[in-house]
């Protein structure tokens, strides 16, 4: 383990840990198979919520424990004090300090803000509040940035006012901070559309142009970042993009980033005698929407794969496959 | 009557010592608080010991404590009643009288520093607003990057919890007479407005690779022996300004035409400093710099048994006996070695390596806070003046530590300005003159308030049109001048000498003269009060604790024999993190595990939308 000072195990001490280590497992066991009784014959009392809580504290990834804590919390429905809604989120957040990366545990969450009482938009504002501190902490936790769409997507359920604008911001934040961020610009790709669907932005085709700006910056600032090329890729094959320009100007915007991407590529070139690997990858992608669109450029495509091959024959046959497939 | 005037020491200013409160003390458990090293007087000094160390400044004070953990008995003196020596910081009252020492010529201080000139204004001298004691004056300030040798050793042999640092993140490049601050981060490069892409991109290329850039030859090795200049143009086609930034604020270099290897790991150095502890490259002390961190070790050498004893000097050494006098009359038998600082040499000592270099320093105490030039919620900032950007056309590097009342190092409302630079001869006065000017003008004019804010001038007329008075206005342009001079509390100049060439931080060569320590007595100079004694190097011109280590540790290995137990420091009350009562910790970690295993699932658990895809090649 990192970080972890290592120990002088003696003859003692280590008969020490095994006596207590033996407890330990002896307890847990006990436990499980008490829960797993009670779940069978459907037995539900504050008492076993309580045991619940206390196998799931030794055992968070146990979910079928999480079930019959849900379970019994519905049996129970009546009995549970006012309070008991709030501990129950005080509880889950603790478990989540300690084990961030638990789908359960999450899945938890959402079930106690769902089944809390009335489930106001209180709670909701207060939880988005929570997972953007989450996300300051990591900004790149995946469970994080899912919980925070399904936050967004309560409070929007129960205000009615959509939040696309806020939350493209919020892209726009985390990316400047880093633009390796893959899951900010998962969420960027997702709020486009959704603007572009609700109607939210006034001049589309700015809009657009703005964000053609954005990635050429970005595809400057590191060319070797996924993150980039990934959200470049769908950028280019979007249809919001293809609906918003004109065929002309969409066919001329495709050859801009063209350029943009052959000058980045012979700068590589020059600098270290190797062609950049996603600079040939996204040639490719464009010489096929060329192609959709009716380019009569001569294909390079085989040229593009073989040089691939050439700098990364690690994914030889991935891109033998595509070459075939074209 | 030892110290009828002093800044209060690391020890006496932690609560534990004021309140004797428990639950301090439970937080630093290993260490006593120690009272008694405030004023030691031990009653009894030791018969022999195996280690005497005369000096406390920095190198001294490390090597002090590394040989005490270590388990060497050592007896370490200063002949001056406060502790830091060449690395001291003091109050204005202690700073009169060391400038009266360097001048008095007879004392081994004047072998170290010359030309001290003191100039102190009549309201600070007789002035009910300040006391002499609320400023404290580093005779070498520094600063300690964020991933450095120091840092560690200060963390392992937890004399950091002695100390207070607050983080420092301005780095001012000065320029067309105007500052220009740094763009060194991604984040900061990506979003930068007035940086070209292609700029971007040779920027970006250059960082990524000066962070492995020993792993990657076939890049510089062509311009191992070329300026860094040369290569940053014709290899990462960079321009001018952002070379100015690279070598200048950011390496810390002194003209254009350091060697490239040694431009590389300076800029390294800064940027994998950057994000340690947070978005910033660099830490400082309060109260004081050096002179904070040598107490701190020399507090804890004292806990590791080290005798210490201020006001007491040495008077010679005889290298046969091993018998060392002091002028006390007391004397002690020295087993292993006699380390002295040069500022601490015996009289009739024949043996001090030759100090050839100069560092020039002029230090400031200005009456304006200064805040201007600091980062949000910091104190302090660094300025740098390239080559040929002062009216002296300086052709060296002038660098200023800019450090604020916020650092408890001067009283509030007022800031410390120590500028520095490796000019030689006259030329380095008109250099620091020419930097003290331009930081002048540069703190007036972006501290002056707007002449709109002055409600008098502007008058409402009838109609509700502003009419501008134009009397008073003349006035007050009139008066804009002299009111907004900036008012200095104190000036010094000094120059000090040091064995250590500008930027041979980290070679072990500095101490190649003790190399030839006279083994048999032919070798010993005749009627010489020094034989035998090794003397270490006075600090250099370095603005970063970069050498104290490297220094330290070349002199242990002499002592010692080897440096594999240089502060291998076992404390008892290490435990096993259990998660039970370190769950914070356990958080903290794992939240910082970031794999792109995970990323990539990411896209897995959307299961509404349309994502974006994988790459489909």
């Amino acid at each position: 383990m990192h970080g972890v000072k290592r120990r002088q195990w003696n003859q003692e001490l280590l008969e020490q840990k095994k006596l207590n280590d033996a407890k330990n497992i002896n307890n847990y066991r006990r436990l499980t198979s008490t829960i797993l009784g009670l779940k069978e014959k459907k037995e539900y009392s504050l008492d076993n919520l309580q045991k619940s809580k206390e196998l799931l504290k030794i055992n968070p990834e146990f979910n079928a424990v999480w079930n019959f804590r849900r379970d019994s919390i519905i049996a129970l429905k009546e009995q549970l004090e006012a309070k008991f809604w709030e501990e129950e989120l005080d509880f889950v957040m603790a478990e989540l300090k300690i084990y961030p990366k638990v789908y359960w545990i999450w899945g938890h969450r959402v079930w106690v803000l769902n089944n809390y009482p009335g489930s106001p938009v209180s709670i909701w504002k207060r939880e988005l509040l929570i997972v953007s501190k989450l996300l300051e902490l990591d900004a790149r936790n995946y469970h994080g940035w899912h919980y925070r769409r399904i936050v967004i997507s309560s409070i929007e359920n129960r205000t009615g006012e959509s939040m696309d604008k806020e939350e493209f911001e919020y892209s726009s934040n985390k990316i400047n901070n880093n633009i390796s961020n893959f899951s900010a610009w998962h969420q960027r790709a997702n709020m486009i559309p959704a603007m572009f669907a609700n109607n939210e932005i006034e001049d589309k085709k700015k809009f657009i142009d703005d964000e053609l700006k954005y990635i050429t910056n970005a595809m400057y600032t590191d060319a070797e970042d996924q993150s980039v090329w990934i959200y470049i890729k769908w950028f280019l094959n979007s249809d919001i993009v293809s609906n918003t320009y004109t065929t002309e100007e969409y066919v001329k915007m495709i050859d801009d980033v063209k350029q943009n991407i052959l000058i980045i590529n012979q700068d590589d070139l020059d600098f270290s005698g190797k062609e950049n690997a996603w600079c040939l990858k996204m040639l490719i992608v464009i010489e096929e929407i060329s192609k959709r669109f009716g380019s009569q450029e001569e294909c390079r495509t085989q040229e593009y794969v073989k040089k691939l091959i050439e700098i990364d024959p690690l994914r030889k046959n991935r891109y033998l496959h595509l070459r075939n497939k074209t | 009557m030892l110290n009828a005037e002093r800044r209060p020491s690391v020890a006496e200013r932690r609560s534990s010592f004021l309140s004797g409160s428990l639950q301090n003390s439970m937080n630093i458990p290993v260490v006593p608080h120690l009272a008694g090293i405030e004023d030691p007087l031990p009653e009894t000094t030791p018969d022999k010991v195996d280690v005497l160390i005369a000096g406390t400044g920095m190198v001294e004070s490390v090597l002090a404590a590394a040989l005490a953990w270590q388990g060497s008995s050592v007896l370490h003196i200063d002949k001056n009643d406060y502790y830091g020596d060449t690395s001291a910081t003091l109050t204005i009252d202690q700073i009169s009288n060391w400038v009266n020492e360097v001048n008095s010529g007879t004392s081994s201080l004047s072998v170290c520093y010359t030309n001290a000139k003191l100039y102190i204004s009549k309201s600070l001298r007789h002035s009910n607003t300040y006391v002499s004691r609320d400023f404290g004056i580093d005779l070498s300030p520094k600063i300690l990057f964020a991933k450095s040798d120091l840092l560690s050793i200060l963390v392992k042999s937890r004399v950091h919890q002695y100390l207070e640092f607050q983080s420092l993140s301005n780095f001012h490049t000065y320029e067309n007479d105007s500052f220009e601050k740094l763009t060194n981060t991604k984040q900061e490069i990506f979003t930068d407005q007035n940086l070209s892409l292609m700029s971007k991109r040779n920027l970006m290329r250059f960082i990524k690779f000066v962070l492995v850039w020993d792993e990657q030859p076939e890049i510089w090795q062509q311009y191992a022996e070329k300026p860094i200049s040369d290569f940053l143009v014709e290899k990462f086609k960079l321009e001018n300004n952002q070379l100015y930034e690279l070598i200048f604020s950011i390496g810390l270099c002194y003209n254009l035409d350091v060697k490239t290897p040694n431009a590389l790991q300076r800029i390294r150095r800064y940027l994998t400093s950057f994000d340690v502890y947070g978005p910033f490259p660099v830490l400082y002390s309060k109260f004081g710099g050096p002179g904070e961190l040598s107490q701190g070790f020399c507090r804890s050498a004292a806990v590791a048994g080290s005798t210490y004893k201020l006001n007491s000097q040495l008077l010679s050494f005889n290298p046969t006996t091993k018998e060392a006098v002091f002028k006390d009359g007391s004397k002690i038998k020295v087993e292993e070695r006699v380390i002295v600082s040069p500022t601490q040499a015996p009289l009739d000592s024949k043996n001090i390596p030759k100090q050839e270099y100069e560092v020039h320093r002029l230090t400031c105490i200005v009456e304006k806070s200064c805040s201007e030039w600091f980062g949000e919620g910091e104190s302090a900032a660094v300025v740098v003046f390239p080559p040929n950007s002062l009216k002296s056309n300086n052709r060296t590097v002038v660098q200023a530590f800019i450090v604020g009342s916020g650092t408890e190092s001067c009283a509030k409302g007022t800031c410390i300005w120590y500028l520095s630079t490796v000019e030689t001869g006259p030329r380095a006065e008109l250099d620091l003159d020419a930097a003290l000017e331009a930081l002048e003008r540069s703190i007036i004019r972006e501290s002056s308030t707007d002449l709109e804010n002055e409600n008098d001038l502007i008058q409402l007329g009838p109609n509700g049109q502003t009419i501008i008075n134009s009397v008073k206005l003349g006035q007050s342009f009139k008066e804009y001048i002299p009111r907004e001079k900036v008012q200095f509390l104190l000036k010094l100049y000094y120059t000090q000498f040091t064995s250590t060439p500008p930027f041979d931080v980290v070679t072990p060569s500095v101490f190649e003269f003790s190399k030839e320590w006279p083994k048999d007595s032919s070798l010993l100079v005749p009627g010489a009060s020094d034989n035998n004694i090794v003397y270490t190097s006075m600090p250099c011109a370095e603005i970063s604790y970069d050498d104290v280590i490297t220094a330290a540790k070349v002199l242990y290995e002499k002592i010692v024999g080897s440096d594999d137990d240089f502060f291998d420091v076992d404390f008892e009350d290490e435990d096993i993190p259990t998660y039970q009562n370190n769950g914070d910790v356990q958080y903290q970690n794992t939240f910082e595990e970031d794999d792109e295993e995970d990323e990539a699932r990411d896209m897995d658990i959307v299961e509404n939308e349309e994502p974006m895809g994988e790459m489909e090649i």
